[in-house]
């Protein structure tokens, strides 16, 4: 395959700082449709993680040639979940392929356990059951899983929110999603016969992540939820809290190990934090 | 022995292996990826001039491990969890007969454990019995995301291992460890996922549960399974070696473990020879938390919990007694070896390096 490429490297210092720079780097010697199906593909997460594989370092390479865009990527260690593995392949060539001048978008996970499986059962549009018969539930079910998760870890940072706006736990439990509005940089939160105006983003982060859970998409949903999906008692808010809290730093320590095995499989071994 | 703050802190690492991947014991491609595996999270948390080169990782012997463990004194006893991985490795990876080289050698400084598969059926029950009445096993480790034929695991609360686990109770085998962490296969069903815990710990109110590697990636379903069985344990291999380059991520997790498990239920483990304690036991006993987590925790590492976290919690599971250890080791087989002769002779027992 001709046309431009890119090679997104694997020796990034830190993974908040060197991302930018890689990307500005990147922007200067690749192409606009390279860079612009790095776009795309940042928006295509590590489930486990709930962070962008671009972020991530994943993406080994990007080559276009006409309407055909080819995309290599490795995960930090051969024996990354399968499941996981395969959501991250077909979310890739389904970002990839949204951008209206790419007619197909052929994605390659490379040295894993099950690379060529996936890789043949993504690019022929397959489904993960035709191409692992012998497991057992779908992808969808992880999914939904993975996406409880991330909701559970972004509620803390909301509510805490909300409690340094003077907002009291029994009001906090009481909220529906109808009750919350975003405009500009500010969210509007309607208590009884007023409203409180808070920061937008931790209140963005965590409305995002409950509707993809499916548990909060109405406006008459209750806007915080246990991890278990029930309405949370004002006397056991702070329980809550802290197993929110307990479900971010899983996520952000498995985050490390990860980044760590993904460094020692390509040789840098540089400290993240 | 350790000293810190003018204090002896007895050293029980919770999980070693005397394992063998050399190239000729492999079976299957498996074996090959899972000791390159093993290798990245090695050299991804050691520091740089304390790693291994692939041909020692393979296969290190037991003398190299008993210097290793106790050549600086930085472990005073370690507890053997083998991993048989058979379809693997021909030999197995470490099994108890592999891991008894050592602690046979040694019997005062280790503590063996066997391990069953209840896909075994009748012959594991026997092969149960045996490890019991061969080596008096006080423990199992469990690894239930072993290959074997066409299954691809197996969980801790079926009927299968219940019957396991009442041969156990039976035989007086008090703790099982569970390996419950990173993720390998199977598949999008994850026998790594830690909630079968739950149900055989409450079942089986006798037997301790020791989930190993804190259950990561499924930290939070396990600190929330262990704040309400009080027979489930933490064993911290692998997040111990977050020290090493994680700090932030250690004191976190730490301050989780200390916050739903409270000091008496995390053990020590280096996990041997993924890391070595020779080198691990010092840079956790050094690890702090940030101010900034003190506050959120409300919790310390210090003496205290320490001296239970490195030994003395370990020690109450196995019945072992520290005092009359200490008293053993003043001139037991490994101490003429390494000449820790003052190293116990009670003089403070100031550290041997």
């Amino acid at each position: 395959m001709s046309g431009s490429r890119t090679n997104t490297g694997g020796d990034a210092g830190s993974a908040d700082t060197a991302d930018a720079s890689a990307a500005d780097a990147a922007e200067l010697t690749d192409g606009p449709r390279v860079v612009a199906v790095r776009d795309r593909l940042d928006r295509v997460e590590d489930p486990e993680l709930a962070r962008s594989i671009v972020e991530l370092d994943y993406v080994d390479a990007i080559e276009t040639d006409g309407g055909r865009v080819l995309v290599q990527f490795t995960l930090p260690t051969a024996w990354c979940s399968p499941a996981f593995a395969w959501m991250m392949a077909v979310d890739a060539r389904d970002e990839v392929e949204s951008l209206a001048w790419v007619d197909t978008a052929r994605i390659e996970l490379c040295d894993h356990m099950h690379d060529e499986e996936i890789t043949t059962g993504v690019n022929a549009r397959d489904t993960f059951g035709e191409t692992f018969p012998d497991a057992d539930g779908g992808v969808a079910e992880v999914r939904a899983a993975i996406a409880d998760k991330a909701r559970v870890s972004r509620q803390r940072e909301a509510i805490a929110t909300l409690l340094d706006a003077g907002v009291d736990p029994a009001q906090i439990v009481a909220l529906d999603r109808g009750d919350v509005s975003l405009d500009g940089e500010a969210a509007h939160v309607e208590l009884d016969g007023f409203s409180v105006v808070v920061d937008r983003d931790p209140i963005e982060a965590y409305l995002r992540r409950a509707a993809e859970s499916g548990h909060v998409t109405d406006a008459s949903d209750t806007l915080f939820l246990t991890p278990e999906g029930d309405q949370i008692a004002s006397d056991r808010l702070d329980r809550v809290q802290k197993r929110s809290r307990l479900a971010d730093v899983n996520m952000s320590g498995q985050g490390a190990v990860c980044d760590a095995l993904h460094r020692a499989r390509h040789g840098s071994d540089d400290e993240s934090g | 022995m350790y000293e810190m703050d003018g204090e002896e802190i007895f050293v029980i690492d919770g999980h070693v292996h005397l394992w063998d991947a050399r190239t000729e014991n492999i079976t299957h491609e498996g074996g090959e990826q899972f000791i390159q595996c093993f290798y990245d999270y090695h050299t991804g948390f050691t520091p740089e001039e304390k790693q291994w080169d692939m041909e020692e990782y393979r296969h290190y012997g037991a003398d190299r491990m008993a210097t290793d463990l106790f050549g600086n004194a930085a472990a005073d006893m370690a507890i053997f969890q083998p991993t048989y991985l058979t379809e693997f490795y021909d030999e197995g990876f470490n099994t108890t007969e592999q891991n008894a080289e050592l602690a046979e050698e040694y019997p005062e400084r280790f503590v063996l454990n066997g391990s069953f598969d209840p896909r075994d059926g009748e012959e594991g029950l026997r092969y149960l019995e045996h490890l019991k009445e061969e080596y008096d096993i006080p423990g199992v480790k469990l690894y239930t995301a072993a290959w074997r034929g066409d299954s691809k695991g197996w969980r801790l609360d079926s009927d299968d291992a219940f019957e396991f686990l009442e041969k156990c109770a039976d035989l007086g085998i008090e703790n099982i460890n569970a390996h419950k962490g990173p993720t390998i296969r199977p598949l999008n069903r994850d026998a790594f996922d830690v909630k079968d815990i739950d149900d055989a710990a409450s079942s089986f109110p006798e037997l301790n549960f020791i989930v190993n590697h804190v259950g990561l990636p499924r930290l939070d379903d396990f600190c929330w399974i262990a704040a309400q069985e009080p027979n489930v344990y933490g064993g911290l291999a692998v997040a111990s070696a977050m020290s090493t380059n994680r700090k932030r991520k250690f004191g976190e997790i730490m301050g989780e473990l200390l916050y739903w498990l409270g000091e008496d239920r995390i053990l020590f483990g280096s996990d041997y020879a993924l890391w070595n304690p020779d080198w691990l036991v010092d840079q956790v006993m050094n690890a702090e938390l940030t101010d900034e987590q003190r506050d959120e925790y409300g919790v310390e590492l210090d003496v205290d919990t320490m001296k239970k976290v490195m030994g003395e919690n370990a020690a109450q599971l196995y019945d072992i007694d520290i005092e009359e250890k200490k008293r053993q080791f003043r001139d037991d087989a490994v101490t003429e070896r390494f000449d820790l002769a003052d190293h116990y002779g009670g003089d403070a027992g100031a550290a041997a390096d």
